[in-house]
């Protein structure tokens, strides 16, 4: 006794054989999800040749596939369908543009397998807080490994929440991870089902409130002195820095904690004063990562080398300040004051050593 | 006078590029009546003409780089579009110029025959096997081949191609012999 679905596939693949004469009539079924080998009858009819393919996104509102033509390996189509429309021909793709080519035989596409995996994904976003996904699909992952269905499941009320569920392309074999601070972290099926990976329950990042601007304009090339006592007031203890970066508009100090190089955070001063933590990461090994103190360099004195810079490099007398960056000159030697110039023509470097003389001034 | 002479021998060798009769079999490419370009661009600069590069995009815009007279470290770019040639845009390196380093890139112009690009253009289809191929770019600029055998230094033409299907590149020299074809 064939099933729905068995008889709708043999409906899909007589279609096949016909599918020229009817492919301008090709309707998407009005409700997809509840009629699967219905919209697996309306890809057959509107591709209208034998084919592989490399994903099917599957939804209530919308469906897509990309395939890859049987009698002809080197042309991928992408066919898409709106419930009661009618479908468009397929959308060539490029060649060089389909980076996985991981498949499966149309044939053995189960729509209705995506359709239960949909309501199962639904349900284990409404019982853990996340927002209801639209569709799931049907692929690889983005190293082209994992080929199967999958569904991602983000958070309006946490930006940094991503959960994902894999199963095999028959339905079975759920797995499941979820984005947290450290990377991906499994989480149980039975975890899930029964709500107990809460949107609330990923971590916080530990981030410190964005100090607000204070309403003046600054141009850091002018001195930033000021600024720097201000990110040590915000920090909370003297700046032991890896490396120091200023254009007009922004500085830019990467900071060691106190006691540790282990860790380097990068701190921004915006031109109008607002401070804010852009991001903490592990330090390099064999980086160098000796910190140095406002005191171990010329900071008095940056306003006047940066005015003074295109000057030395002669064919660049006319050019501007790109950026200044301070951080330990060679084999982690003393901090030295880079100054990057630049005029219509090209680029140009100057440099300072800690007790400001200068080093050299070069076209680059 | 040498300078009209010039111009002269410049104009009848290109005025093929815009009305060939005898040229390859038409494409469906839009090329830029390259002649006009170059015939405003030496009324305006003088010759000769030093090339460091230049490129045809898909629409038929030229944009041609080449070595300032008076400063010979230095390089303009003149872009051209509907019949209208830009005035000098300064060319901005990563690396400063220097004489010598322009010196040993540029391309004179009387030794390149754009003549031969409709033909160029039929081979490049040809070789990649897109004969409804569109021109995304075609543009000359001395270089290594990144062909099996390489040619060091030497005035290349690559001819970027695409379909709805695929992308395709060929180089060739400045007499049209095929260096490298590549398609994804």
């Amino acid at each position: 006794m064939p099933t729905r679905t068995e008889l709708a596939v043999a409906v899909a693949l007589a279609l096949l054989a016909c599918a020229p004469a009817f492919a301008a009539d090709v309707v998407a079924p009005a409700h997809p999800l509840d009629d699967p080998a219905a919209v697996k009858a309306a890809f057959a009819a509107r591709i209208g040749h034998p084919v592989h393919v490399l994903t099917f996104s599957f939804g209530e509102h919308y469906a897509d596939a990309i395939v890859q033509n049987d009698a002809a390996p080197d042309e991928f189509d992408r066919f898409e369908m709106a419930p009661g429309q009618p479908m468009k021909e397929g959308q060539p793709q490029k060649s060089g543009s389909v980076d996985c080519r991981k498949q499966i035989a149309f044939a053995d596409v189960d729509l209705a397998v995506g359709a239960r995996l949909l309501g199962e994904a639904r349900a284990i976003a409404a019982a853990n807080g996340y927002s209801k996904p639209e569709n799931v699909e049907l692929g690889a992952d983005v190293f082209c490994n994992d080929f199967g269905w999958r569904a991602r499941l983000t958070s309006e009320a946490s930006s940094d929440a991503f959960l994902e569920i894999v199963w095999t392309p028959n339905g079975a074999s759920p797995k499941a991870r979820r984005m947290n601070n450290d990377g991906w972290a499994k989480v149980d099926m039975k975890t899930l089902a029964a709500g107990g990976a809460n949107v609330a329950t990923v971590p916080p990042k530990n981030e410190p409130a964005p100090t607000p601007g204070d309403g003046r304009t600054r141009d850091f090339t002018q001195g930033i002195e000021a600024d720097l006592a201000r990110v040590e007031a915000t920090v909370g203890a003297p700046l032991a820095f890896k490396h120091i970066s200023v254009d007009k508009a922004q500085l830019s100090v990467d900071v060691f904690p106190a006691n540790s190089k282990k860790r380097v955070a990068t701190w921004i001063v915006a031109s109008d004063g607002g401070i804010r933590l852009w991001r903490e990461d592990d330090t390099i090994p064999f980086d160098c990562n000796k910190p140095f103190a406002a005191g171990d360099v010329p900071i008095a004195q940056l306003p006047a080398m940066i005015a003074g810079a295109p000057a030395l490099i002669p064919p660049m007398a006319a050019g501007s300040v790109r950026n200044v960056h301070i951080y330990r000159s060679g084999l982690c030697g003393a901090p030295h004051v880079f100054i990057e110039v630049e005029d219509e023509r090209g680029y140009g470097n100057v440099e300072y050593d800690n007790r400001g003389k200068l080093v050299r001034a070069e076209v680059q | 006078m040498r300078t009209r002479r010039l111009l002269f021998a410049v104009v009848v060798a290109f005025s093929t590029i815009a009305v060939a009769a005898d040229a390859p079999p038409a494409s469906d490419f839009a090329w830029p009546n390259l002649a006009d370009f170059l015939k405003q661009l030496i009324a305006k600069i003088g010759s000769p003409v030093k090339v460091y590069k230049l490129e045809i995009d898909g629409d038929g815009k030229v944009d041609l780089w080449i070595q300032v007279r008076d400063k010979p470290d230095l390089v303009d770019s003149y872009e051209y579009d509907h019949g209208v040639v830009s005035p000098p845009i300064p060319v901005r390196f990563e690396h400063y110029p220097s004489v010598a380093a322009v010196d040993h890139h540029v391309i004179e112009l009387t030794t390149i025959d754009f003549q031969r690009l409709p033909s160029m253009l039929a081979t490049a289809k040809s070789k990649l096997g897109l004969p409804d191929a569109r021109v995304s770019t075609i543009a000359l600029e001395r270089g290594d081949s990144s062909g099996f055998l390489t040619f060091s230094d030497i005035p290349i033409w690559t001819f970027s191609l695409s379909t709805p299907r695929h992308d395709g590149r060929v180089e060739l020299s400045l007499d049209g012999k095929v260096l490298d074809a590549d398609k994804d």
